[in-house]
């Protein structure tokens, strides 16, 4: 059945209508959840608020045991969704930086967004930030070139790198972000005690 | 709990705004077997302005061609469309809040606008080199990697926020 | 704690414990119904009996002859070079085929083509396959009972045939020469359920082919 559109039950030109009305979705949670609040965003390093990992993390749990659903149910071709390829250097290289970025900067591009349509100017600095380092990645991409397809693995999945099943890694994802939730609103607690 | 849930009064509840990300990713997935992303529309705007402003230079060069087609204009793309949504659909719940006001900057209180202003800078660079090595930010490969089990978004998760903890410390300054 | 969130908790572990008992699938891929059903009714996947000996006397690199039936029937007598791939080994309980096959089957430029007493089991083994995307599997018309008849025992055509019939008839007793050295006969009970023969005219290549 799906994806939809690359089985044909929808037709390729309604792709940005699509496009443009999941973005709208995206940035009304987004920001209705507070994501266009730095300060928010930042209190989950500093443990007085947990609202990026509560979010995020649920986002990911809904959507990996929905897909594991619509997979077993059939309704989705799970080999013909997009799997980001690994790159092992690039994408440990990568994540630190763009957590140094998430400290520095208090946002991320998403959040950035929405951020600027709510008229922070923070956010919109974040944004040209974001344009000048992807002006200056792809300026410099012959001398980091290595870096960038460094340890390459090919689309793997979780499956393929412990070697264990879709529904054994969605039910260890569900137990250990349910002990992170109830983890972190003790810490939460406690800090904002000592605060006050 | 209770504490939390006054702070964030005006807000959705976490929780139920996760389910409701969790679902639109997985809708997203469903109709277009691909994910949302963001940093997509900003590298598609550089590669489109530097084509611009020196088409020979960008089709040699090894990253601006990568992403330059015969077929369509490097604007002519899914998430572009997709991050004009995020605009929009921001606007909207922050309109319905009452949140959308005119220009201004959050910061603690220790620091001043200008300082918080040139880290938002700096963030921004940094996040923006970084998404690149990681082939998509926190709502492309962190988000949408994970959930799709792609071994590249759980590592590029863990160590977003891994990085983001570890730096923490030396940044703490700007936040509390 | 909220009681809402204790529902929640409970909920998503339920759905994560059922998850758990999912059947592991096997992502190897499949070609849509529809285009199976076009394959099927195709029939230039068959190739006679006639052409696999010219092949395998020419000892065309590109032929690779799998041999569908058991191992039992396979170690008794199989056609020159023939690989055995039994139809139960090939597929596992719910008509998956097994991935470490496709590495077999699934070689650039080769042909394969596959046989079994008749060419039902063949016939079988080349639509579980052709439904994986592999490509340039054939079907050795009337399997070995037909290879029998026409390559081990072939019958003088009458006095009236045309010219085409005594030529085809030469090649057989050629071919007969090749393979039995003109003095083993095979045994009868290799000739089960009796197919139809398909007389076609001798061509250099098989159809299709590479």
């Amino acid at each position: 059945m799906g994806p939809l559109i690359s089985q044909g039950y929808i037709n390729p030109e309604w792709n940005f209508v699509i496009a443009l009305l999941l973005g709208v979705a995206f940035g009304y949670i987004l920001e209705a959840s507070g994501f266009s609040s730095s300060r928010r965003l930042a209190g989950v390093f500093y443990g007085y608020d947990f609202v990026v990992l509560r979010v995020f993390m649920t986002a990911v749990m809904v959507a990996m045991i929905g897909l594991v659903y619509f997979d077993y149910m059939n309704w989705i071709d799970i080999s013909q969704i997009f799997i980001l390829p690994t790159f092992l250097t690039s994408v440990i290289v990568g994540g630190v930086i763009m957590g140094l970025g998430f400290i520095m900067g208090g946002y991320c591009p998403g959040t950035s967004f929405t951020g600027v349509a709510i008229g922070k100017l923070d956010a919109v600095f974040f944004t040209a930030g974001l344009f000048l380092g992807i002006f200056i990645f792809s300026s410099a991409f012959p001398l980091i070139e290595g870096i960038y397809y460094g340890g390459e693995l090919g689309p793997v999945t979780v499956m393929d790198t412990f070697g264990i099943s879709r529904g054994l890694f969605a039910f260890l994802f569900i137990v250990a972000t349910i002990s992170a939730f109830i983890l972190v609103s003790w810490i939460q607690k406690r800090v904002t005690k000592n605060e006050v | 709990m209770k504490n939390l849930e006054e702070r964030s009064e005006q807000y959705i509840n976490p929780y139920l705004g996760g389910v409701l990300l969790g679902l639109t990713v997985l809708l997203t997935v469903y109709i277009t077997g691909r994910g949302l992303g963001a940093t997509g529309a900003v590298k598609s705007t550089i590669v489109a302005a530097v084509d611009q402003v020196a088409p020979t230079y960008a089709e040699n060069q090894a990253y601006y061609s990568k992403f330059l087609s015969d077929d369509h204009h490097p604007m002519n793309n899914w998430l572009v469309f997709e991050t004009i949504g995020i605009f929009v659909g921001a606007f909207l719940s922050g309109l319905i809040a009452g949140r959308v006001k005119k220009f201004r900057i959050e910061h603690s209180p220790k620091i001043t606008p200008k300082t918080r202003l040139i880290f938002a800078t700096l963030g921004g660079v940094f996040f923006g080199i970084g998404s690149q090595f990681g082939r998509g930010c926190t709502s492309g490969a962190a988000l949408n990697g994970t959930a799709t089990m792609a071994t590249a978004g759980l590592l590029a998760m863990i160590f977003i926020f891994g990085s983001g903890y570890l730096f923490a410390y030396f940044f703490r300054k700007l936040w509390i | 704690m909220n009681k809402t969130y204790y529902f929640l908790i409970i909920l998503i572990l339920t759905l994560g414990i059922g998850a758990l008992f999912f059947p592991e699938k096997s992502y190897i891929k499949e070609i849509s119904p529809e285009l199976l059903f076009y394959k099927m009714n195709n029939p230039s996947r068959f190739v006679t009996t006639d052409q696999v000996a010219k092949l395998i006397i020419e000892s065309d690199p590109t032929l690779f002859l799998i041999d569908t039936r058991s191992s039992d029937q396979y170690g008794s007598f199989s056609l020159p070079g023939a690989m055995n791939i039994p139809l139960d080994e090939l597929v596992d309980s719910i008509g998956i085929i097994c991935p470490k096959w496709i590495d077999y089957l699934d070689i650039e430029g080769m042909k394969v083509i596959f046989f079994s007493n008749s060419d039902v089991i063949a016939d079988q083994v080349w639509v579980i396959c052709t439904r994986h995307e592999l490509d340039n599997l054939y079907v050795m018309r009337g399997g070995l009972n037909t290879w029998a008849e026409t390559i081990l025992m072939p019958q003088k055509p009458s006095e009236y045939s045309p010219d085409e019939e005594f030529a085809l008839y030469d090649f057989r007793r050629g071919a007969c020469q090749y393979f039995v050295g003109g003095s083993i006969s095979i045994k009868s009970d290799v000739v089960a359920d009796q197919v139809p023969r398909v007389r076609r005219k001798k061509k250099t290549v098989v159809a299709g082919g590479c």
